[in-house]
Formats: C-alpha cells, structure tokens, sequence
C-alpha cells in the first residue's frame, strides 16, 4: 500500500484491478460511477439507503447531483429528467418506495429514456426493517421493464455498470434489484475503471415524451415488441450461467441471493455431482431458449430465490407448452420446500436440497441440539426493540398515554413509519393504534375526524415524524384543511431521518452533499394552510402533557403539536449529556406501595437499571444519556440531576 | 488451534445495535481481503439499531466466496459483545468445537427493564457457553472502556481479544494498520491503546 | 384471573359507581389520580394489596373493626352513632359568622385548634379551582377562612391528606371532611400497620353532616350557565320544605328547583347508610329549623376536649338541642341509612351480600325491619 493511500479505500478509489471489500450497494455506487453516472437521487430506506448515502460524500469529486429527494416519487423523476436529457442517471429505493414510484414509472416504461436510467430497488426480504415484505419482480413484469438480480458482490457493481448500457441499448429504464443480504452483507470486489465524463444536456423539444395520448395500446404493443428483443438479448448474457452435470439428479434455479446459498448447500452436501445450478442474472425477461436449455435435461426442479415464487412460476409458464406430454416436478416457494415467508437462509436450501435428493442431513449432534434448546428456552429472552435512552418519542408517547388517560374519552392514535412506529409496542406504551405506509397516519386520521356526523365522539391524534411529513403526509394535511377534519396531528421533529441514518429533508438546513440548503419551515406550512401550530419540547413531559390535553379540548379542524426535540443518536453516548442523573438510593421506594418500580417497569427506559440485590433503581451510566426526563418522572422525587454545560 | 487449516472459516461477531459489530467486520475483513482471502460478510442494519440483536457473519476462506449466513452449527468463533447475545448465537449456530469471546457487561432486555422477565445471571450465561463450546474467554471489555473514559472503545478492545487469541489468520501488526486508514489522528492512540489492552487481556487468560 | 390491589378498585369501586370522589386511594402514588370529578388510574401497580385498597371507604369496610380502633366499642345500627354530646351552636366571632355556613362552628374549631396548637394545619376543601373544589392545606386563621363555607361537590380531599402526610412537614393535622372521607380516615387505622404513617400525622377529624354531594365537572358546567363563578359568595340547600339550591352572587340571590340538581347528584352516594359522619371526632351539620346555628354531635374523648376548652375560651356560644330538633335530626338520619342499605341489597339482590360493608347480616336485617 502506497504511503498516501493511507486511509480506507472508499466507492472512489482510483485503482483499476483492487480488490476491495464492499457492501453489496456500495458496489452498485461503484459500478454506477465507472459508468459515469450523473445524477444520484433517493429516499431513505432500508436496504437502499446507503447507495446515496456513499454517492453524496463523492458528489463534488465526480461533479455528480445527488438529492436526497422528498419522496421517491419525486426521486425518481429527478433522475428521469436527467436521463431524458442526456445525463445518466440512477435512483434508488425499497420495495415500499417503489409502490410510492409505481405511477411515474409506468409513464416513463412508455416513453421510454435516452441516456442510461437505472432504477436499483432493495426489497427487504424477511421484512427485517419494513412492515412487509414484497418481490419488486412482479412490478417488472406488469409495466414489461428488463429487471436484473446481482448474484455476487462483484455482479452487484458489474451489473450496475452494465444495466446503463443496456437501459440505452433498448432505450428503457433498467431495474436492478435486489435483497438486504446482497445490498448489506460484503464480499470481494475488484475495482474497475473510473471514466472521465462530461455531459452536455440538452432536452430535445422536437420530441414529445408522453405516451401518446388516446392511443397508448398501440405503444402497449410496441412495448411487448421491445420487451421480446431484450429476451432475445438476454440469452447470450454473461450474467446467466450453469455449473453442474449433465442431466443432473436435481436441477436448481436461483436468482439474487439463492445463487450463494445453493452453491454452498451443494458444496455442504457433497452433492455437487447430482445437482446443477442454473445461476439467473436477467430475471426479466426470462431467457426462455436457455432456460428451456437446462429444463430438459432434468425432471426434478427446485427454485431458490426471494421473495415470492416469481422465477417458478415464469419457469411453470414456460414449460407448460414446452415439450407436448412431459411433465416435470417443479419444488420451490410454491411447494413450501423454500419457505415462502421470511428470508432465506443456508440451513432452509441446505434441508430442501438433501429432502430431494433422499439425504439425511444433521447439521448437528441430537444431544447438542437438545442443550441448545434447553438453554435457550430457559435462559435465553428475546430481545425486544425499544427507544434507545434519551429518545424524545418515549418522553412524547409518555405524555401522550397520560393525557389520554386523563382526557377520559378513548382517544385514537393513528401513525406510520419511522423509529416512531414503536408507539405499536410496550416500548411505546401501545399507544399507537395504526400504520400503514408512510404519511398514512394523517390520512386515515383526517378521516376519522371527519365522523362526527354518524357519531364518533373518541378524540383523533396522528404521530408524524420530520421526514415522513413531507414525504407523504402534506397532501393528507391539506385535504384536512380544506375538508375541516377534527383532528390533532403531533410532528415529532427531532431533526432527522433518523432510522435509516439522519438523512436530511427538506426542514433541515443542509443537502445531501452537506451544503448548507434552504430550510422548509414546517411552522410556516401550517400557518399557510390555516392550522393553528404549537411547539413543545418533549422532555418535558409535564408541559407537553398539559399542552396535549389544551389542544384535546379544541374542536374544528387540524391542530398541529411539534415535539422538538433531537434525537438522542446525533450526540454519542457520553458526549452531549444535558444532565449527569443519579437516583438517591435513600429516597428510592422501589417496590413499596407508592412506587412500585415506576420508572423502571412502567416508564421502561434502558438507562435505569433494577438491582434485585439492593432493591433500589440505579442509573447504568454505559447506555444513560443524561436526557434527565426521569428526574421527572419519578414519584418521589429520588432522581437527581445535575445540568451539565 | 487447529482452525488454521480450517476453511472456511465461520466467525460470528454478535451484541446489541449500536454497539460496534459492524466496526469489527469491517476491519477483521478489510485486512484478510488485504491477505488474498475471499470473505462474505452478512449484516443487519435499520430496526435491529434500536436494541435488538445484531450478528456479523464473517466467512473467511482462500478458495471461494460463500453465503453471507452461516449454517446451523458451523459457527467456528463466536466474538460477543454482548454476553447473552453471545449465548443466543452459540445455540443458533454454535458446535462442540465453537470457540467463544465474550463481553461480560450485559445490556438488558426491555422485558428486563420493565420486570417481566429476569436477566439471567452472569454465572448461568457463562455455564452455558462452556456447556456448548470448546473454549471460551470472559472479558469486562466495557468496564476497561469505561476506565479510559470512553464506553464506546469495548468493541475495539474486544477486537483486540480477537486478533490476540490467534484464532484468525490475522497478523497483528498488518491489522493495527488498519486502524491508520479508519480512525482519525485524534482518534487513533486510543484506539491503538483500546486494541493492544484486548490483546494483553486475552494473552493473559490463556496462559 | 383474579383481581387485585389497584384493578379491584377500578373495577369493584370505580367502575361500579361506587366511587365517592373521596381521594383517600390519590396523593399516594403516581398510579391513582383525582382528575376533574373522576378517579382515574394512570397506571397498573401490581401490588395485591397496597394503601389505596386498605384506604377506600368502597372496598371492604368492616365497621365492627374500624369502630373499635376508633372508639373502642362495636358499631351499633341506630339512627346517630356512637355520641358523647349533642348542642347546638354558633361562633362568637361575626366574621367567622359572617364567612361561614349556618353558625360559622367548624371554621371557628379549626381556627381555635391551629391557635392552640391542637393541631398543626388543616385539610380544608377549597370551594373553586376552576371550579373544581379540592383538598387544600391551611396553617393559619386567615386561610381557613378563606375556605369557609359548603361546597355541595364531591372533592379529594383526603388526596390532599395523604400528600401533606407524606412529605412529612406536617405532624398533627386536622381534616374536615363528609361522611365517606371521614370514614376513609377511620379505615386507614385498621390498615396493616406498615400502612399508617399517614393516619400517625391525623390529629382530629371534623365531620359534617351530608345527604348526598354532586358530581364536580357537569354540576360546575350546570352552574357556570347562571352564573360566573368568581361571584358566588356561598351556596346553600335549606332546609325543608323549601326544595332550593340558593346561590349568593356579590349582585344577588339565584334559587334554582332542588329537582334540576339531582341529577347531578353523584351515584355513589345512592349507597351511602351515613349522614352524620359516624366516625369523626366531632360531626357538624345545620341545626334544622335554628338560622344561624349548626348542630354539633361530639363522639371522642379528643372531641370533647376540643369543645370544652372552645366553651371556656368562649368561642362558641353553645346550648341544649331542642328534643323535637334531636328527633328530626335522628329521623332523617334513620332514613338515609335504611334507604342506603335497600339501595345496596337492591344492587346486589341478595341481602347477604351488602358490596362494601362488612357487617353481620343478621343484626342489619333486624334493624332494616325494626
């Protein structure tokens, strides 16, 4: 290593033939970068977070835009702009972004793009940080767009090279997707080269970029035609390829992830003479001359891929009319030999694999096995998501459970998506009662405020965070104003996108290339629209208590509560206390009558610990971050804190 | 220790969101990719920050890449930063033969905090491990942090316990230069000095 | 699953309208509050049998035990209570006279045990807080007559007791209280003895004679229709036949039909067997049919002492209670306890099970048909 290469290689290294050790998306930000891409757009989400999160700190060196957009709707037709004048582009997103993307795409499968248009979506499979889970393929098949899946690390950043070139050659964006284990594990990458590209842009205005107007089934059909040369383009792809015998035993189709996991089941096995892999890169469309290939040299077929049974049943389609009379055994998602929930792992391809080839597999000794289970059963809890200590939205949720209580009238809380969204757990008290998408909170709350007239009576709140208020909610916002819904909405803002990594949004002063931007001020939003706006700061619990139960006696229309408040993880732990807390031992009732452990078992934060040996409440000073809200909450007043400059 | 002629190596770096495992895979896998090896490294992120269960899975071998998840019982090293985390992962993916670091300090459950469940204690978690595993090394890595001021240093020092159990083919020196490109120059003595304890800590449980 | 501690209030008291608005379960713990007429409980303790389950005059009240750890003897089902002396009486003093209901008697006692060091403070209820009467500490003369008159809304006052029992400042307090309240105080000395350092600071108890009490926030929306609140001066219900609720504004008298107010009448009170607080150190009402006086039943040792020494320092004047004056007063007495009971054995249709009172069946059946 050069003397002045002394610090970590990044997505930017100029250093053709290194290899490197990459997220799976930061690969994708690579192989976009060595084909010269332009504009970088997105909104957080995981598992696509990280794709603008790395191009913006590069942005200045490559000359590139990179937006942190306000939805990714709007991300999408950034990045579409660019590509229709000349500019290549990508756009990245998770499953549930590309539902919020789904209309603007559909236009733009029909006009088409001119420079490369590569939109990359992440799906989360096992929903390990969504409230669902969804196969994006399906969207590929019903707008008729070429859709790739990286196998391998180094596919993720050559694809993503390549899904440019590809999204020019037939003049329609590319979609490249793939899941959490590729997007976010890491693996060898060998770099490429870095091209030197200037643009000159030019939106051609000789053309009309619409589909055309009363006759979009024509362009319908010209979109099947355009769809079967990509196929036919398909076919020869160095993305496909088979490793195996002959006419093997069993014969495994994998796309994405399935491609790793099934190598290793077969290295793990020793069965890799009785079955082959056919390793699908072009998902879609399906090349269906060399999948027809390899399906008739096996009677036994077993899919691996995520998340639904998309590849098996393109597969079941084609050979339903293949060869007159035979009839295959197809095994996969739709059988329940891959489990058609949650993600895949080695140990479920590992077990269908030796299942069909008659093997015994037992990944471990039975009497192991046995203590295992033992001791995880009795000593081994689960560990449930809560608030970090210090989180505004406990001190929030806190308040908020105590004025509903006193309110007295069975108040509904309605809400979304964001480290939030715990208000559905113990953690947060189980005071939010909905979420669906992101801004959904508001929406179905105006809704509910607007059922007086058949005789709701039960008071309607609507928690929001900074980042999800612009993204979606507005529109909820201002339906609400216009159609006067009884409602309370409460903006938690604590300066951030915070649960994908504190990306900034429009109501926070900097950009995502960490230029200082202009702030949208929400206050000023409101007052435009006619609701009347306070603002309160969640750590004091009291105050935004009373505050909540003021606005819970008003009656027309919204009313909008911000809670402001940063969120604890901007400052580490240690740094950035506003207070040095201590529970005074001698004033600590514990679990006598008067107390009864309030802050530890009903206020529940992790900075307090319950020493079952003294019987008192302690502060763990390794995870307080001198939030000082306990001081409050403690009946007898047996917290202490010290403010700290 | 007879992982050196081991391949693939399975290490699995597991604690608490927020506590620092990606930090160590990164750089545990940063250095062998330096070495010729081909690593996989499985990871979660998003939700599991906020105090759930995180694991690494590092697959370290010089022949081919494998999958970012370790099959059911062919965890080799087990690096905790979290003692019960340590344990969960050892049931999940451990073998007789699994050899196990850990953190001592617990980081408790909500259903801890709230009273509905019970920490287990210390001496009941350490009986497991060793019921499971071939090896295994305690160490108060947080409460060392927390002596040099910095609570946030236990997973370097638990790297240090890594490296130092000559369990990887890692060279020491080749990764203390690792911390030159990740750390700034603030940054790096206590750092340097965070890692070298973990070493001289795990040095001095084995003998 | 069974029910406890805290769960069984809310559930066997609260939610069967039971509640008094006592406040004897409030100003304890964070879980039990007093807010705007009703009890509410925030949280769940789950201790099985805390202070608040002990403490409810609602939830298990053997009068037998709580008589005798007041008064050494067993209750006895008549129409007064255990009584030492009966007078009528009224302050000497024209401002108490003037600030005060009927004879001004309990503010004038109050006043004279704080002079005297009988006391240390008093737990008073403060007719308006937003209209909403509570329970309010008083030290001197002047605060307590700022809290002089009858309020007619169920206030928790005892709340106020226990918080001011509780951050120790006081240690010999006097509290004035309806029957319920009173009979709470009484309750707690039967309570386990780790649950008295409350009842230890209670150094007297001045009952005052109660047919029923309104519930707060409707009664208070009821009235703030007529009238602004910050003029009333007092309230008053005379007695019969006049049927009224007279309110006094600093601009007049407003008498609204005692039959437009009872429906704001609390439920709770509907099985309620005490009008005279039965278990107070001196109960105090208005001396029917005498304007300007009030009746004074004294039933301890401590009670008498307090009003022999008020007789000698001439604070009070004091005389005989007219007999037919007495038998009214046991009549109405009488019938409020006997309709309290068919109330309770109507709710639970069975006349062995009388809901919160623990008392020999047998003897009240006697005395419901005597």
């Amino acid at each position: 290593m050069a003397k002045g290469e002394e610090k970590t290689l990044g997505i930017d290294a100029n250093w053709p033939g290194k290899v490197v050790l990459l997220m799976g998306i930061e690969a994708i930000a690579r192989g976009a970068l060595e084909a010269g891409v332009g504009v970088a757009t997105a909104y957080p989400g995981t598992p696509s977070s990280e794709l603008v999160d790395r191009l913006s700190k590069v942005a200045k060196k490559f000359n590139m835009y990179v937006e942190w957009s306000v939805n990714e709707k709007v991300a999408l037709e950034i990045a579409g702009a660019a590509s229709l004048s000349g500019i290549r582009a990508i756009s990245a997103m998770k499953q549930n972004g590309l539902s919020v993307a789904l209309d603007f795409l559909s236009g733009l499968a029909y006009t088409g793009i001119k420079k490369g248009l590569v939109l990359m979506v992440g799906d989360d499979a096992g929903a390990l940080s969504s409230s669902n889970e969804q196969d994006s393929r399906h969207i590929a098949r019903m707008l008729d767009l070429p859709l790739l899946e990286p196998a391998t690390y180094q596919e993720a950043k050559d694809m993503a090279k390549w899904a440019f070139e590809l999204s020019e050659r037939f003049s329609t964006v590319c979609i490249l997707r793939s899941t959490t284990r590729i997007l976010h594990g890491r693996g060898n990458v060998t770099l490429g080269e870095l091209p030197e590209t200037t643009y000159h842009p030019r939106f051609d205005t000789s053309q009309i970029c619409a589909p055309p107007m009363g006759r979009a089934s024509k362009s319908h059909a010209a979109l099947h035609k355009k769809l079967e040369e990509i196929r036919r383009f398909h076919e020869a792809s160095p993305f496909n390829a088979y490793v195996g015998p002959e006419n093997p035993e069993l014969l495994l189709i994998t796309s994405g992830t399935g491609w790793l996991y099934t190598a290793e089941a077969l290295k793990t096995l020793a069965a890799e003479k009785r079955a082959g892999i056919l390793k699908l890169g072009t998902t879609w469309p399906l090349p269906h001359n060399l999948v027809s290939k390899y399906l008739i040299q096996a009677d036994k077929i077993l899919f691996v891929e995520e998340v639904d049974a998309f590849l098996e049943a393109a597969v079941r389609d084609l050979a339903a009319d293949l060869v007159p009379g035979r009839v295959w055994r197809f095994f996969g998602k739709s059988t329940g030999h891959i489990s058609p929930f949650g993600e895949l792992n080695p140990n479920i391809v590992i077990g269908a694999i030796a299942n069909l080839l008659d093997m015994t597999y037992r990944p471990r000794k039975s009497a192991y096995q046995k203590e295992c289970d033992r001791i995880a059963s009795l000593y081994v809890p689960s560990r449930d998501l809560q608030f970090c200590a210090g989180c505004p939205h406990r001190a929030m949720y806190w308040s908020l459970k105590d004025a509903l209580r006193l309110d007295g009238r069975d108040g509904v809380v309605t809400g979304d998506i964001g480290c939030y969204s715990m208000g559905q757990s113990p953690a947060g008290y189980s005071q939010m009662k909905t979420a669906h998408g992101m801004g959904s909170g508001v929406g179905v709350a105006s809704g509910l405020g607007k059922l007086k007239q058949f005789g709701f009576s039960q008071p309607v709140l609507t928690v929001c965070g900074d980042s999800t208020f612009f993204h979606a909610s507005l529109p909820a916002l201002v339906n609400s104003a216009h159609n006067e819904s009884d409602f309370i909405l409460i903006l938690l803002d604590n300066s951030g996108t915070a649960m994908t990594g504190f990306q900034p949004h429009p109501g926070i002063d900097r950009n995502a290339i960490g230029d200082s931007a202009p702030k949208v001020d929400a206050v000023e939003l409101c007052k435009a629209l006619g609701i009347p706006v306070t603002i309160v700061d969640p750590y004091e619990v009291k105050q935004t208590r009373d505050e909540f139960l003021r606005i819970l006696k008003k009656d027309k229309g919204p009313k909008v509560v911000i809670c402001k408040r940063e969120c604890v993880l901007i400052r580490a732990t240690g740094k950035g206390a506003l207070f040095k807390v201590k529970v005074n031992p001698e004033k600590c009732l514990g679990e006598q009558c008067g107390c009864n452990r309030y802050c530890t078992r009903v206020f529940g934060c992790p900075g307090i610990r319950w020493d079952r040996d003294t019987k008192k409440a302690e502060i763990d000073e390794a995870v307080c971050s001198g939030c000082g809200v306990c001081a409050h909450v403690c009946p007898q007043s047996a917290i202490d804190r010290e403010a700290l400059s | 220790m007879n992982l050196k002629r081991r391949d693939p190596v399975n290490l699995i770096i597991t604690g608490v969101g927020g506590q620092g495992n990606i930090l160590i895979s990164r750089l545990i896998g940063q250095t062998l990719v330096d070495e010729g090896y081909s690593i996989t490294i499985g990871e979660t992120y998003g939700a599991s920050q906020r105090g759930g269960s995180v694991a690494s899975h590092v697959r370290i071998s010089k022949k081919t890449a494998y999958s970012p998840l370790t099959p059911e019982g062919r965890a080799d090293v087990i690096l905790g930063l979290e003692p019960l985390e340590s344990l969960r992962i050892l049931t999940l993916f451990g073998n007789e033969s699994s050899f196990v670091i850990t953190n001592t300090r617990s980081i408790h459950t909500m259903a801890v905090v709230t009273g509905e469940a019970e920490y287990p204690r210390l001496e009941t978690i350490k009986e497991g491990i060793s019921r499971l595993s071939q090896k295994a090394w305690y160490i108060d890595a947080s409460k060392m942090a927390l002596d040099m001021g910095m609570p946030l240093l236990a997973n370097i020092i638990m790297t240090g316990a890594l490296v130092g159990a000559g369990l990887l083919p890692i060279d020491k020196d080749r990764f203390k230069d690792r911390f030159r490109m990740n750390f700034k120059k603030e940054q790096l003595a206590l750092n340097v000095k965070a890692f070298e304890m973990g070493i001289a800590e795990i040095t001095q449980s084995t003998n | 699953m069974e029910l406890t501690g805290c769960k069984e209030l809310e559930t066997k008291v609260i939610q069967e309208n039971l509640c008094t608005f006592c406040g004897a379960c409030t100003g304890m713990c964070p879980y039990f509050i007093a807010y705007k007429g009703r009890v509410i409980l925030r949280d769940t303790c789950n201790i099985s049998q805390g202070r608040c389950h002990n403490f409810c005059p609602r939830l298990s009240v053997d009068f037998n035990d709580v008589h005798r750890a007041i008064f050494g003897t067993s209750y006895r089902w008549d129409s007064l209570g255990n009584v030492l002396e009966v007078s009528i009486a009224r302050s000497s003093d024209n401002a108490i006279r003037s600030k005060g209901q009927y004879g001004g008697v309990v503010t004038a006692l109050i006043s004279f045990a704080l002079k005297e060091g009988f006391i240390d403070s008093a737990i008073l209820t403060c007719p308006e807080h937003d209209g909403l009467p509570e329970g309010t500490l008083a030290t001197t003369k002047k605060e307590v007559l700022l809290h002089a008159r009858s309020s007619y809304i169920a206030a928790p006052t005892i709340g106020a007791f226990n918080s001011a029992a509780q951050s120790g400042k006081k240690e010999r307090m006097g509290v004035v209280g309806t029957p319920c309240q009173i009979l709470a105080l009484a309750h707690m000395r039967v309570a386990p003895s780790d649950m008295q350092n409350n009842v230890k600071k209670l150094g007297l108890t001045i009952g005052l004679f109660c047919t029923w009490a309104l519930s707060s926030e409707e009664f208070i929306g009821f009235l703030r229709e007529k009238v602004s609140l910050s003029e009333i001066k007092k309230v008053d219900i005379p007695p019969p036949p006049a049927n009224v609720f007279e309110i006094y504004t600093t601009s007049g008298r407003i008498s609204v039909p005692l039959d437009e107010i009872r429906r704001f009448i609390r439920p709770a009170c509907t099985y309620c067997t005490d009008m005279t607080a039965e278990f107070a150190d001196i109960s105090i009402g208005a001396a029917e049919g005498i304007e300007g006086w009030n009746t004074v039943l004294v039933r301890s040792e401590k009670g008498a002492e307090l009003l022999n020494k008020a007789k000698r320092k001439k604070i009070l004047e004091i005389h005989t209670m007219p007999a037919q004056n007495l038998a009214h007063l046991q009549e109405a007495s009488l019938l409020k306890k006997k309709r309290g009971l068919k109330n309770i054995i109507q709710k639970t249709g069975n006349a062995d099970d009388l809901l919160y009172l623990k008392a020999d069946t047998k003897t009240v059946k006697e005395f419901l048909n005597g």
